[in-house]
């Protein structure tokens, strides 16, 4: 099958200090990827660097996806190729309201394509369309992105945004970091929602509640800065039953 | 600046008396004016004045064509218009036509006999001898707006008056508006500021004379979107009588040097709302100096500030309220906030406070910072681009002093001026949104 996401020997730092030291990772269109591993490890490293935040220096290695050269692009033009990076923590922006973000972001898409912005009418049914994906409420529509939104709107926001852009590979950081079980199953209800066979779900987390929502193919356990283990859905209950320690013990024995 | 009285008799023999004038109110002006100026050795303002520009001695109109060919661009905005082209105030059929009752919006040359003193003594106001800027104002003064409401009455329309500058060679444009709000009236007044001959070097020095009498309202609004070979020198002096209420607010968008200052005095119970906005890029330098004087009991003023400032331009806040010995229960804030995005721009905030008086609430700030870099990254994970993601955070940064205008048109139409704006549309007449000039040929 072709690969949607190919990561090969990718190394990355913030501030001079090495975090990411060789990430191989390929995913391929239709599976969901899950990330695990203990603090520190470099989850949101890989996820930051992926997305292209400016905080990290990418020292090497190489990212294709559908063979564009990842790295080479900016942010929004990763987006546009189809990129979707869901904040552990949505960023508030006060006085920009979520019609107008999402206005610009879904314009800028079809300018990237070479295609004429959307028209008001078509907009906002789209808008009104997703927003049901997670039962957003419409009034969240109309405020300030993040603003004032609760933990679990602000998530939900998120998968919303998700949901409007029809990203081909999406990579939700946290996502389940400070929802309560409600938010939780509407929140993974809205990615699986979005699930096809075209297009691909990296679910970094702490926990394997997550994972009983959002069912992965394949389970990556990151450690110092490497994919030390990789296996199916099992490996994330074997975590949950035993711990990181077992896997440290292994992943430093080896070095 | 320097005085020589020689010059200041050539002067006014030059100007001689201004037979067209109904009467004698700017004369007086303008010899009084002379006679300070004299006994003034030097003013911090008066490099400003330095250059050599031309002034208009004679009272010579603008070709009729280009004033009236002016029209405003906001849509139903529904103004009572007038026009000022340089220094000369243009009758407009729609302010004849349309002015209601109890207003009267006309040029102080042929200022009728019954406000002929009221006129002359808001010249006056709030000018002192000392004040260098406003005394060259009042000597070369020859025309002027002097709008004037009367007793309880409610002026539903905007009064909106066009300054225009159109002059192939550099000219010095003295100008003034009086307004005089009688008790319980209310109007709102938009001035807008624009130049026709960009390249051109204009001073355009311009006061505004305000009279806020008991329980009357007046809302006025400023936008000054010239060229970058302009220089403003603009005053408001402003007095409100108890229990009235002042809306100012001042849009920069586009000039080159620009000082504004206000100068305003409360009274017992007063409301005092005063806001600014500066969009400065290129060598734009923009100077906003509040002197607000809390003198009665019970009076509430707010100020907000912000300037956005790009390139090598300049920005400059003064702030000072002032709490006089017995304004007990004086509620005042004042904000001031900056972005400063290129590292070549340069911003000063003086913000201050003088309180003669225990039983008060003041509160000052002042930032200045970038734009949030997590914000602009967050924005363009979601595909919108890096200089869009900057113009909507910086267009969210002045959202609230343009929601300080409370008609909603006008409102409407400054949030896209600032769009505008900040994606880059240049600001010269042919491009400008509030209003634009149509050509009669």
């Amino acid at each position: 099958m072709e690969e949607l996401l190919k990561v090969e020997n990718l190394r990355a730092g913030i501030d001079g200090k090495e975090i990411l030291r060789g990430i191989n990772l390929t995913v391929r269109p239709g599976e969901v990827h899950a990330i695990m591993g203990p603090n520190g490890s470099g989850k949101s490293t890989l996820s930051g660097v992926l997305a292209g935040d400016p905080r990290f220096t990418v020292n090497g290695g190489t990212a294709t996806f559908h063979g564009v050269d990842l790295l080479s692009l900016a942010p929004e033009d990763r987006s546009h190729e189809g990129l979707f990076l869901s904040f552990q923590y949505p960023v508030e922006i006060p006085g920009v309201t979520m019609v107008n973000f999402m206005r610009a972001a879904i314009n800028a898409k079809r300018k990237y394509f070479g295609e004429q912005p959307m028209s008001a009418a078509d907009f906002l049914k789209m808008m009104r369309q997703k927003r049901a994906v997670v039962e957003l409420d419409n009034k969240l529509a109309s405020r300030s992105v993040n603003e004032g939104f609760s933990g679990g709107e602000k998530k939900r926001n998120e998968i919303f945004q998700m949901a409007v852009l029809e990203p081909r590979l999406s990579i939700l950081d946290e996502t389940d970091s400070g929802l309560d079980i409600d938010a939780l199953r509407i929140v993974a209800g809205g990615v699986n929602k979005l699930k096809t066979s075209q297009n691909a779900t990296i679910v970094i987390t702490h926990y394997q509640r997550l994972l009983d929502y959002i069912k992965p193919d394949y389970v990556h356990i990151l450690y110092k800065g490497r994919i030390v283990h990789t296996g199916g859905p099992e490996l994330a209950l074997e975590l949950e039953e035993k711990g990181y320690d077992w896997i440290k013990q292994e992943a430093d024995n080896e070095q | 600046m320097n005085s020589d009285s020689n010059a200041f008799t050539q002067y006014l023999q030059l100007r001689g008396k201004d037979s067209a004038a109904a009467t004698g109110v700017l004369d007086t002006l303008n010899s009084r004016a002379a006679d300070a100026l004299a006994a003034i050795a030097s003013h911090p303002d008066s490099d400003i004045f330095a250059p050599d520009y031309g002034v208009n001695l004679g009272h010579l109109p603008m070709q009729a064509d280009l004033a009236t060919s002016f029209r405003c661009g906001v849509p139903q905005l529904n103004s009572l218009l007038a026009v000022v082209a340089n220094d000369v105030f243009y009758p407009t059929e729609n302010l004849h036509r349309n002015a209601p009752e109890g207003l009267y919006a006309g040029s102080i040359r042929t200022i009728p006999e019954q406000f002929a003193d009221d006129a002359a003594s808001m010249l006056e106001t709030g000018i002192s001898d000392s004040d260098a800027p406003a005394l060259v104002n009042s000597l070369l003064l020859h025309d002027g707006v002097y709008i004037r409401v009367e007793k309880g009455v409610e002026v539903e329309k905007p009064v909106q008056i066009v300054n225009i500058l159109n002059s192939d060679i550099p000219l010095l444009t003295p100008r003034r508006v009086l307004i005089h709000a009688m008790p319980g009236s209310r109007i709102r007044v938009l001035l807008c500021d624009h130049s026709q001959t960009p390249a051109t070097a204009h001073l355009n020095s311009q006061i505004v004379q305000v009279k806020v009498e008991a329980d009357a309202s007046v809302e006025l609004y400023d936008i000054e979107e010239s060229s970058a070979a302009t220089t403003r020198y603009w005053q408001l002096f402003a007095e409100q009588a108890d229990g009235s209420h002042l809306t100012v607010n001042t849009c920069y968008l586009t000039g080159g040097k620009t000082v504004n200052t206000y100068r305003i005095s409360c009274g017992n119970n007063t409301d005092t709302s005063l806001s600014g906005l500066v969009i400065a890029s290129g060598t734009e330098n923009v100077s906003n100096r509040v002197d607000l004087r809390h003198t009665g009991t019970g009076a509430t003023s707010k100020q907000l500030f912000k300037s956005a400032l790009f390139d090598k331009s300049r920005g400059t806040f003064k702030g000072n309220i002032y709490v006089a010995e017995g304004a007990a229960r004086t509620d005042a804030s004042q904000s001031c906030r900056n972005l400063l995005a290129s590292a070549d721009a340069r911003m000063v905030s003086e913000p201050q406070l003088e309180i003669y008086c225990d039983d008060v609430k003041c509160s000052h700030g002042a930032t200045t910072g970038q734009l949030d870099e997590r914000a602009l990254f967050y924005m363009q994970t979601r595909g919108v681009p890096v200089e869009e993601a900057r113009n909507m955070l910086t267009q969210a940064f002045m959202a609230d002093v343009i929601d300080n205008i409370s008609f909603e048109v006008l409102r409407q139409r400054m949030h896209m001026l600032v769009e505008k704006r900040l994606s880059g549309a240049t600001a010269d007449c042919s491009s400008c949104a509030a209003c634009h000039a149509q050509s009669t040929e």
